[in-house]
């Protein structure tokens, strides 16, 4: 379908504003320093020293500063996620924003490896510049010892050149393990050595400490490249020398250089005070146990666990990280939550599939069955479940569904829980929300997948018959294995087997049809599955459409 | 807790420390500074190692994720066989090309990045990890159907006689009957 202007700038305006704001900021920042160490006076006598390659280094480096400082912010989650609750502060054109908090860090992070190789180079190029042009006149701007030292000698034996050789490796390390391949196969590697980070803050603080790059205090008393006009050159010619005294440049004292005062800290120590703090604060509010009160066993793979917390309050579509230390000390692993604490129920529930080896452990102790050799007496089990840390709850962008009038929330497998949760609390009351319909398409591999929230989905159809608003939910089911079992046979499911369709939806007859009878509304469109659906849904959303209806794309991933 | 590839991370800690020793070279050969011939070895080094470097190996469990345009270099890497297919063989590769590297300033940094990703390298080999290369899968038919199921039956199904089979609503429990004959699945 063609690409429509208005849809696109709904979904994609704020994101690529952002994004031209950042660039702006690098390329004003880059531009600034550039031309002072370009243009300035105070810095002539080392740009003649070192030449481009002071001015790319110096740019570079306050491009570095800014980055680091904002790198930091998309990571403190809950922060973000107060952001995210205070409707009354922010939009929700803001709060969709925030949904691209992960992108954000990972661009920021690309213009640090960028910027570092530029910075690394040129300050190679002006360490061989150092050894080369070692300066006789002006004893106190060299970094070398005497003229030709080796360059590698000169990097070894100063602060700023061993900082920087320990910050690249650091970068080095991080980077590489952080590609999407790795952090799919090996999330271990990824996030410890992404907890590297604070050896790298403290060295890079170190790293501006040295003072190699000096300024001239004194310029008005001594104006730059006076000192050559006063000396008598027996090569000039007459013209230049009688020019040269014509200028009226005079010399009053020697040149004085001082040190640049180290500016990093300045950047960086906020944002990097900030997160400490975040990290300590997640620390301490997830270091009361959790009582686990029942464990659910359910078809395809997935276990329900319904734990108590106290002082746990969550909304609907928020996720939280669970910490299990006798599985693994040191995984967390993030679980949207199904089910949040309200008044008349206080226990969260969570539903996992299991897929990788911490969620079979996970569950090996949890429906381990202790004393079953015993046929002796069946005394009453003291299930001894295993302690568990919970973190959160952290935001997520499928808590806006119910702030839209019409929302459309599409789910792939186990992708359905963010929705769960979402339809649990319209089972407590759905009058108070600004969402007048909903639509649910939930797609399943196999049929014994929609048994997970059968009960759930069948109570909200009757409340909402019972009420008088039929039209509120608007469930479509998708079996998209033709091979296997096609027909939920149980009779209180009648409402899900009516509804049920055997193959893959179509989401163009989908759009259409929403569109069609909602015409000039907002719709927000909230998928939690594959790849492919999110594209194509991404695709839709952001193309033609006939009947004035603008569909806002949010996607809700697990990674 | 689980298995850690250490191959995967050691392909990439490669990969950038060849590109990072590339720049190195290209930098030092376009400033002319001294000893710039080391700098141009380690240009030539550095597009080697980027190449036997960018395929990526198969993954021991789960899906493996290619990189773009990689099946020619795959193919490449595969006719070496034991000698890429070994990690203990590029570990000790790897090494000794980056040594050259820390002659000069320039492309000091590529050497040390190199040497790290030799001794990851070092450990997978250790572990006992292989490089498979990532070929394309043949599409073979989804499930191999038995061939009897083509053919017609040829016997009538196991039952009981007429009798016994009539139902009986005042007596289920003797209505009931257990097969004379076990009815398995067609394993032919």
């Amino acid at each position: 379908m063609a690409l429509s202007v208005r849809s696109w700038v709904a979904n994609e305006g704020g994101k690529h504003l952002v994004l031209v704001l950042w660039l702006g900021a690098n390329t004003l920042l880059f531009m600034r320093t550039f031309l002072l160490y370009y243009c300035g006076q105070q810095y002539h006598y080392l740009h003649q020293m070192l030449g481009l390659g002071l001015c790319i280094s110096r740019a570079s480096a306050s491009v570095l500063n800014l980055n680091c400082s904002l790198v930091l912010l998309p990571m403190c989650r809950s922060l973000l996620t107060y952001l995210r609750g205070t409707h009354t502060v922010t939009s929700r054109k803001a709060r969709r924003l925030l949904d691209k908090s992960k992108t954000f860090h990972v661009t920021c992070g690309v213009a640090i490896c960028v910027f570092s190789v530029v910075h690394v180079s040129a300050h190679l190029v002006n360490v061989v510049n150092f050894s080369v042009r070692y300066s006789e006149e002006f004893p106190s701007l060299n970094v070398a010892r005497y003229s030709g030292e080796d360059p590698r000698l000169i990097i070894l034996t100063t602060v700023p050149g061993i900082t920087g050789i320990l910050l690249v490796l650091i970068l080095f390390l991080m980077f590489t393990a952080s590609s999407y391949c790795i952090r799919v196969s090996n999330y271990e590697i990824f996030w410890y050595t992404h907890n590297l980070f604070i050896v790298f803050y403290i060295i890079l603080i170190v790293h501006v400490v040295g003072g190699a790059l000096k300024y001239q205090t004194n310029f008005e008393a001594h104006p730059p490249g006076c000192l050559r006009a006063n000396q008598t050159n027996p090569d000039k010619t007459e013209e230049e020398s009688g020019q040269a005294e014509g200028d009226g440049w005079s010399c009053r004292e020697e040149a004085r250089f001082q040190p640049n005062s180290p500016e990093t800290w300045l950047w960086v120590s906020g944002p990097l005070c900030l997160y400490c703090a975040e990290r300590l604060y997640r620390y301490i509010r997830s270091n009361s146990p959790v009582t686990i009160v029942a464990v659910v066993r359910h078809p395809c793979d997935v276990i329900e666990l319904r734990m108590l917390k106290k002082d746990f309050k969550a909304q609907p579509g928020q996720y939280i990280v669970l910490n299990c230390p006798s599985v693994s000390s040191f995984e967390n692993h993030p679980f949207t939550l199904t089910a949040c604490p309200t008044e008349k129920k206080e226990t969260l529930g969570i539903h996992l599939r299991v897929v990788g080896d911490w969620t079979e452990r996970f569950t090996d102790l949890l429906l381990r069955d202790p004393g079953a050799e015993s046929e002796i007496l069946p005394m009453v089990q003291q299930r001894r479940y295993p302690k568990l840390y919970v973190d959160g709850p952290f935001g997520s962008s499928s808590q806006e569904v119910f702030n839209y009038e019409v929302s459309l929330c599409v789910a792939g497998g186990i992708g359905v829980t963010p929705f769960a949760c979402v339809l649990h609390a319209l089972l407590d009351g759905w009058r108070h929300f600004r969402l007048r319909r909903l639509y649910f398409v939930w797609v399943c591999r196999e049929l014994q997948s929609f048994y997970w929230f059968a009960e759930l989905l069948c109570a909200l159809h009757h409340k909402l018959w019972k009420e008088n608003r039929p039209d509120y939910l608007n469930l479509q089911l998708f079996v998209s294995q033709t091979d296997g079992l096609q027909n939920i046979s149980e009779e209180r499911y009648r409402p899900l087997s009516s509804r049920l369709m055997i193959g893959r939806p179509r989401w163009k007859l989908l759009f259409e049809e929403i569109g069609r009878t909602n015409k000039h509304k907002r719709v927000g469109v909230f998928c939690c599955g594959p790849k492919g659906i999110s594209r194509t849904l991404h695709r839709l959303c952001n193309s033609d459409r006939y009947s004035g209806t603008t569909f806002e794309f949010n996607k809700e991933s697990f990674s | 807790m689980g298995k850690i590839e250490w191959a995967m991370w050691a392909n990439e800690q490669a990969l950038a420390a060849g590109l990072i020793l590339l720049t190195g070279g290209i930098v030092g050969v376009a400033g002319q500074f001294r000893d710039w011939e080391f700098a141009a070895y380690a240009i030539a080094a550095g597009v080697f190692v980027c190449l036997l470097e960018y395929p990526r190996g198969k993954r021991n469990k789960g899906t493996s994720v290619e990189r773009t345009g990689q099946y020619c270099f795959t193919v490449c890497v595969k006719s070496f066989g034991p000698l890429t297919r070994n990690y203990y063989v590029r570990a000790f590769l790897h090494a000794a090309i980056c040594v050259p590297g820390g002659f000069i300033l320039a492309t000091v940094l590529g050497c040390v990045c190199l040497g790290i990703a030799s001794l990851i390298y070092l450990a997978a080999a250790i572990r006992g990890e292989q490089w498979e290369p990532i070929l394309p899968r043949k599409e073979s038919a989804r499930k191999p159907v038995g061939e009897s199921i083509k053919l017609p039956p040829q016997n009538p199904p196991p039952r009981p006689p007429a009798e016994m089979r009539r139902k009986r609503a005042e007596d289920l429990e003797a209505a009931a009957y257990v097969n004379p004959i076990a009815v398995t699945a067609n394993d032919d």
